[in-house]
């Protein structure tokens, strides 16, 4: 359920990122972006008040960053922010609960003893193989709607007879209720007379919800690919093959991880389409669940805990590559930030220069 | 062509050694986890299975599993689910493992699939010592309750090893499940809270505590629990709680419907450790509870009490079925695993979270008499009582709620069951949350 | 060799999009038949065996658990919807247009998007610690003093299952609107202020309409997401409430396979008929 990713991935792939490295786009893109791009091509240290601080500001924008209903929105962001903390808070406050101390309040003293029965357990479930079966799942779930999703934007991109249907289809993936699916697969399974287990009939359905979203998302990024760079490409005499390895990955790369991360994260967190296809052995979700039916103790806010930070590991790390990249890139195609002055959209931001720092 | 051949040869030997093997294993003592007097094959062979095994979190623990592979020597490897999931991996994917720990309550339900073999009454080394309860009487002491619903006696039996009936107890030596844990359920209450002792079903749907009771959320288990609280009080008799009539549905749910108008139930929970939530939290005061989620409760703090009700108790035994696919080393592999299930180290171990295994009398041989006193005998406790993983559960002085073995087992007035018209019941169920 | 790569190169579409039809094909059409034809197997009251009988499609037709489900799934439907909707609006307006440079967006998006590593099942249990009687939010409510009774419906509710929708579901709401207010012309709403209009103006008539693209795909999302759920209404409902897939996981985990069936095909009738009439107002691929 770990549907969060999906947004951040959405907009920051589809709309962030790409304009942030390539600095280029040809759609009418948001001011903010494209400031951005400028400031990460100018040095990435300086604010972008500095870097941009001769470019005009559009009045509009200005203004409007002043109201009243400026403030109210910061408020509704805030409590709303607050409000998705609240369970969090309480896993991760309770996750050090005393060794006496049960899911709830009140706490009966603090301690790590409930780390350490993650690791070592000693009465309730064990979760070390269900972690193992949950990551490898994940990985190759990622691995699969990645190179599938990518080869089915490359097909859209050309176009063929029935992309409608398919692209219907897809949509319908994300819309069939997940425990259908499961039944559905698990039915089948049995009718087959075939062993269903979370690595094959698990993968599939793993692969029902990642590739919808996988799809779109690809669709997404080569909506916006120019493709009069493929056309240069090609008319330097590229051939299809380098055009795709030299010009199409390149460019849609950060797309690339954006839906493997997706893909990664929805996978692993995945209880609903799973709950009824993971054969003999359990998947993390369907484990934590199959606990909570029995003497289950804060070992599973330990486990959350450690499941946020190991999570918020990944997720800096990834933006570190794509920020590697976007460096490179940037240095690559822009000629070290030499932006031409027309590409500028709005960008001094004075107005909210302060409340951005 | 050649890896086929081997692994026919392979099969030859082990068939054979298997043959031998179950011939020795009748006379060898395995819970001594010695395994002389085996042939070597056989041994060595037994050594390399796995057994998988899925049952709920109540029995498939860790110190379970490190305890049955130490004494032995071969492997196995647990699952868990909710009964439910159990249930329905039984009836739909029995390959997927080679034991099944389900309820019986469910086994009107998994046996007629004919996914599951009889198990050979006569291999089992000491199923002449179990409790009657699973045998021709159906109850553990000649003075005990029978109980109403569905007496575990009647679900115990087949006709043949591919049978897919239920017979007559005692009548056949084929047995559906090999009967583990059983036990008393009742109602679970915070004494702090509450002010008083609790005594009777009826406390159930006392107006006093609206809004902070909790039932299972199982329809079957909910309507009894009800059934018993209403017959308490007076209010509706019964022919047979554990199987009632459309009738007695419809106006088990006209009661149901104005205590859900009265906002009287706080929630209605799936699991153990939800129940265990409800209490500690002081979400609810009373509700229905299994035993170790009260001792759990107690464990942290919170003096939670397992009502002995005059009424009786709600009861339930859950056993290990074997699926058709499981033939040779394995299968004895599992014959070997319940030799040692009743051995009674088992026994102590489940005993100390508070349930019953089908030998006392060899769970008593693991146990310290104090434990022994405790737990089955109703005494008071002469030094602090541990669970398995060594925290104190009670402290010296302290008296098991409920008492003695014969206390709560003999006094079983109904036990957790299916009944004829569940769909009625599920369609009545589903009506009561949406409405 | 060379004709097969050329016929290659010239069909490569096709090759390009099959390994996404089979798996569609295999773990969605293929299950979705599966369960079609199990909606007409025989139901014996203990266990189902195959058959072909009409009567789970007539339950599911003529019960009336069927209308009252849909009442009640609507209505939650509705109500998360129209919260998700404000609330997501809002946020997107103030990611697009608050918000200006891009990596103070990434940063607050970020910190929107961290509660959701946590495991959902943990979440899930960790609302009883957070809502419950003696939870932080009554403490919290008490300690102020705003009440001296711990506010009882704040969980086990239809409160408590709405709010946990609205906590889960809104940023797929935020997604689909920042992608399209993110486009909105700048100079369009320059014009506009130029020409005298003020803000309320610009929102009602430029912003608003340019996001219902967004609109239409986050409502798809959200009535999707909310229409399948069984999990969050049965942990926050407390057992109390029903929905459609509430029945129809109750008949599923009783064995009911054929009325199980039957009831999810429905449902998923339903949902299609629903997304298909959005897609009618709204092209979605256009949108993309």
């Amino acid at each position: 359920m770990s549907v969060g990713v999906l947004i951040i991935v959405i907009i920051i792939a589809v709309v962030g990122v790409y304009q942030w490295m390539t600095g280029t786009a040809s759609a009418p893109r948001p001011a903010a972006a494209t400031a951005a791009a400028t400031g990460a091509a100018t040095s990435s240290g300086a604010s972008d008040e500095e870097g941009t601080a001769s470019a005009p500001t559009p009045i509009a924008v200005r203004e409007m960053a002043r109201t009243k209903g400026y403030y109210i929105r910061w408020t509704v962001f805030v409590l709303f922010t607050a409000f998705l903390y609240g369970p969090l808070i309480v896993v991760m406050v309770l996750s050090f609960q005393g060794p006496d101390g049960g899911l709830t309040f009140p706490m009966q003293g603090t301690s790590i003893a409930w780390f350490r029965e993650v690791f070592n357990p000693t009465f309730v479930g064990d979760f070390r193989a269900p972690f193992g079966r949950s990551l490898i799942l994940a990985i190759v779930v990622m691995i699969i709607t990645s190179f599938v999703a990518f080869l089915a934007g490359l097909a859209y991109r050309r176009g063929f007879a029935g992309s409608g249907a398919v692209f219907y289809l897809t949509v319908a993936s994300l819309i069939v209720p997940s425990f259908l699916v499961s039944m559905g697969i698990g039915l089948g399974f049995t009718g087959l007379n075939m062993l269903a287990s979370w690595w094959s009939a698990g993968l599939g359905a793993h692969l029902t919800w990642t590739l919808p979203f996988g799809v779109l998302i690809m669709l997404a990024i080569f909506a916006r690919l120019d493709r009069s760079i493929e056309e240069a490409a090609r008319d330097q005499g590229a051939t299809p093959w380098q055009n795709l390895r030299h010009v199409v990955i390149p460019i849609v790369a950060p797309g690339l991880i954006a839906v493997a991360l997706f893909g990664f994260t929805l996978s692993y967190d995945e209880y609903a389409r799973t709950s009824l296809l993971t054969g003999q052995g359990n998947t993390m979700p369907v484990e934590m669940v199959a606990v909570t039916g029995t003497a289950a103790r804060p070992s599973l806010y330990a486990i959350g805990t450690l499941t946020t930070v190991f999570s918020l590991a990944i997720i800096f790390l990834t933006f570190g590559i794509l920020y590697a990249i976007s460096r490179r890139r940037a240095g690559g195609l822009m000629g070290g930030g030499a932006v031409p002055e027309g590409e500028i959209y709005g960008t001094k931001l004075t107005g909210s220069a302060g409340t951005d720092q | 062509m050649s890896e086929k051949k081997n692994g026919k040869g392979k099969m030859s030997v082990s068939r054979r050694s298997v043959l031998k093997g179950s011939a020795a294993a009748a006379g060898a003592a395995i819970g001594s986890g010695a395994l002389t007097g085996f042939p070597t094959i056989w041994a060595q062979n037994i050594k390399n299975v796995t057994l998988r095994s899925v049952g709920s979190g109540v029995t498939h623990i860790p110190p379970y599993k490190a305890m049955a592979e130490e004494d032995l020597g071969f492997k196995l490897e647990f699952t868990v689910l909710d009964f439910i999931a159990i249930r329905t991996r039984g009836i739909t994917q029995p390959r997927s493992f080679d034991m099944f720990e389900p309820t019986y309550n469910d086994f009107k339900k998994i046996w007629p699939t004919g996914n599951f073999q009889a198990v050979d009454s006569t291999r089992l080394k000491h199923w002449d010592e179990a409790i009657d309860l699973y045998k021709g009487p159906g109850k553990i002491w000649p003075d005990a309750r029978y109980g109403e619903g569905q007496n575990p006696s009647t679900v115990q039996y087949t006709s043949a090893k591919d049978g897919k009936d239920l017979v007559k107890a005692g009548t056949s030596k084929w047995l559906t499940s090999v009967p583990s844990q059983h036990n008393a359920d009742t109602l679970g209450y915070r004494p702090d809270l509450v002010g008083r002792k609790l005594d009777t079903w009826a406390e159930l749907i006392n107006p006093e505590w609206r809004n902070k009771v909790a039932l299972q959320i199982f329809p079957e288990i909910a309507m009894m629990d009800l059934a018993m609280a209403l017959e308490g009080a007076g209010k509706m008799t019964y022919v047979d709680k554990g199987n009632m009539t459309k009738a007695e549905i419809d106006k088990t749910f006209d009661f149901l419907f104005a205590l859900k108008e009265q906002n009287h139930f706080r929630a209605f929970w799936t699991g153990f450790m939800e129940s265990v939530n409800l209490m500690v939290s002081g979400e609810v005061v009373l509700q229905s509870m299994w035993s170790p989620a009260v001792t759990v409760a107690r464990s942290m703090g919170v003096p939670a009490v397992y009502a002995d009700l005059k009424e009786g108790y709600r009861s339930w035994t859950i056993g290990y079925m074997i699926p058709k696919h499981l033939s040779g080393i394995e299968l004895d592999a599992t014959y070997a695993f319940f030799d040692w299930l009743y051995e009674g180290r088992a026994g102590s171990l489940f005993a100390r979270q508070g349930y019953y295994m089908p030998t006392p009398n060899r769970t008593k041989d693991f146990l310290s008499a104090d434990e022994y006193g405790f737990w089955y005998e109703g005494k008071a406790a002469s030094g602090d009582i541990l669970d398995p993983g060594g925290n104190v559960l009670d402290r010296a002085g302290a008296v098991r709620d409920g008492g003695s073995y014969k206390n709560r087992m003999g006094n079983v007035a109904v036990w957790n069951s299916e009944f004829d018209e569940q769909t009625y019941l599920v369609d009545k169920w589903n009506k009561f949350q949406a409405g | 060799m060379q004709k097969l790569i050329t016929l290659f190169n010239r069909h490569s579409a096709y090759f390009q999009v099959t390994p996404l039809m089979l798996i569609l094909g295999a773990f969605l059409i293929v299950p979705l038949l599966v369960i079609f034809t199990y909606s007409f197997y025989e139901f014996t009251g203990y266990f189902t065996r195959p058959a072909f009988e009409l009567t789970a499609w007539i339950r599911a037709f003529t019960l009336d658990i069927t209308y009252l489900n849909y009442w009640a799934t609507i209505k939650i439907t509705a109500i998360t919807w129209a919260i998700t909707l404000v609330i997501g609006f809002t946020l997107a307006y103030f990611f697009v247009f608050d918000i200006l440079t891009l990596r103070f967006k990434i940063f607050l998006f970020l910190l929107t998007v961290v509660p959701f590593w946590t495991s959902g099942v943990v979440r899930m249990i960790a609302w009883l610690p957070f809502l419950g009687k003696e939870g932080i939010v009554n403490s919290a409510i008490m300690g102020l003093g705003l009440s001296d009774q711990p506010l009882e419906f704040l969980i086990f509710s239809e409160f408590a299952v709405i709010m946990s929708y609205v906590h889960m579901f809104t940023l797929f709401m935020v997604a689909p609107l920042f992608n399209v207010m993110a486009r909105i012309d700048r100079s369009l709403l320059e014009a506009a202020r130029d020409q005298g209009s003020n803000n309320w103006q610009i929102l009602t008539n430029i912003i608003i309409p340019l996001s219902r693209p967004g609109i239409i795909i986050g409502t798809i999302f959200v009535t999707a997401l909310v229409a399948s759920d069984f999990t969050a209404i049965r942990f926050l409902g407390g057992g109390k409430l029903g929905s459609v897939s509430m029945t129809i996981a109750n008949q599923y985990n009783s064995v009911q396979f054929p009325f199980s069936a039957a009831n999810g095909l429905l449902l998923l009738v339903v949902l299609l008929l629903f997304v298909g009439g959005m897609m009618r107002v709204v092209d979605i691929r256009k949108q993309l």
